[in-house]
């Protein structure tokens, strides 16, 4: 009896292997399709430091996330990367903040330290021009922390996902991190 | 297609805060195209890097487009939040 259940079995295997199969090719074939549409975009810590939750940043128009949701990075150095490659799409003339927005549309605002508006630029040298296309990683500002940290509120640095919409993002690091190493990812829905 | 002019009042321009309730205010009519421009920049209504990349201070005169179903109500929307200075004192 076992003996025949298990031929029955058998047959019943290669049956369902046989009718999944072309299933499983079609499945395969959509989930590609799908896989592609939602690539994550990886995006790297665009200043060496700790990164915090930006509930916790001291300016609420960041830790209410009304520019967008994100993190922010207390910084311990003064180089400031892409976070995602694209086109800097803003460039503040005070060279505070820089915004990316990358191929697929997905924009990205960094804001270095809490009312550095006000610097008019001061202590902020800026390496790219804005409508230049960058790669992840490439250095964008550099800052003078020491020499404008004290003339702040803050030197927390918000990284805003300003046009998420229908994506959604996690962090994939937390605590120290140097500039340029992967930090989040933004995944398509 | 409905286009106005409004004058910036608040003090810190498009900046961060005014720039993000100018942009969720628009981002409400989702089947509303708006535009923002200042002198030849024009940019998305709905984008927070757009709108505070045309750079707009205090003096600075604004035209908004919108061109949809809510067009009228959209543009006196954000003219009201304008010229109402975003409710900054």
């Amino acid at each position: 009896m076992q003996a025949v259940f298990g031929t029955e079995s058998d047959a019943l295997k290669e049956e369902m292997k046989r009718l999944m199969e072309p299933e499983g090719a079609l499945l395969r074939m959509v989930f590609g399709l799908f896989g592609k549409k939602k690539a994550a975009v990886d995006v790297v810590c665009p200043l060496s430091g700790e990164v915090q939750e930006i509930s916790r940043v001291p300016d609420p128009v960041f830790a209410q996330k009304m520019l967008g949701d994100g993190f922010a990075v207390v910084p311990s150095g003064g180089k400031v990367v892409a976070p995602v490659g694209g086109e800097v799409v803003n460039l503040f003339p005070t060279k505070h903040a820089v915004g990316i927005r990358t191929p697929d549309g997905l924009e990205i605002l960094v804001h270095v330290g809490i009312d550095t508006v006000k610097l008019g630029g001061e202590g902020f040298r800026a390496l790219v021009e804005q409508g230049a296309r960058v790669e992840a990683g490439q250095t964008l500002l550099e800052v003078d922390l020491a020499a404008i940290a004290d003339k702040v509120p803050s030197m927390v640095t918000p990284v805003v996902f300003t046009n998420l919409g229908e994506r959604t993002w996690k962090l994939t690091k937390q605590g120290a991190v140097t500039a340029g190493d992967p930090v989040a990812t933004v995944t398509q829905k | 297609m409905l286009e106005k002019q409004v004058t910036l009042t608040n003090g810190s321009g498009l900046h961060a805060r005014p720039a993000a309730l100018f942009v969720q205010a628009a981002a409400r009519f989702k089947e509303t195209s708006v535009k923002v421009s200042k002198g030849a920049k024009e940019v998305d209504a709905k984008s927070i890097l757009g709108i505070m990349g045309l750079g707009a201070k205090q003096g600075d005169t604004l035209t908004l487009r919108a061109d949809g179903p809510q067009e009228a109500e959209v543009v006196g929307e954000l003219t009201a939040l304008v010229e109402g200075g975003f409710g900054e004192a």
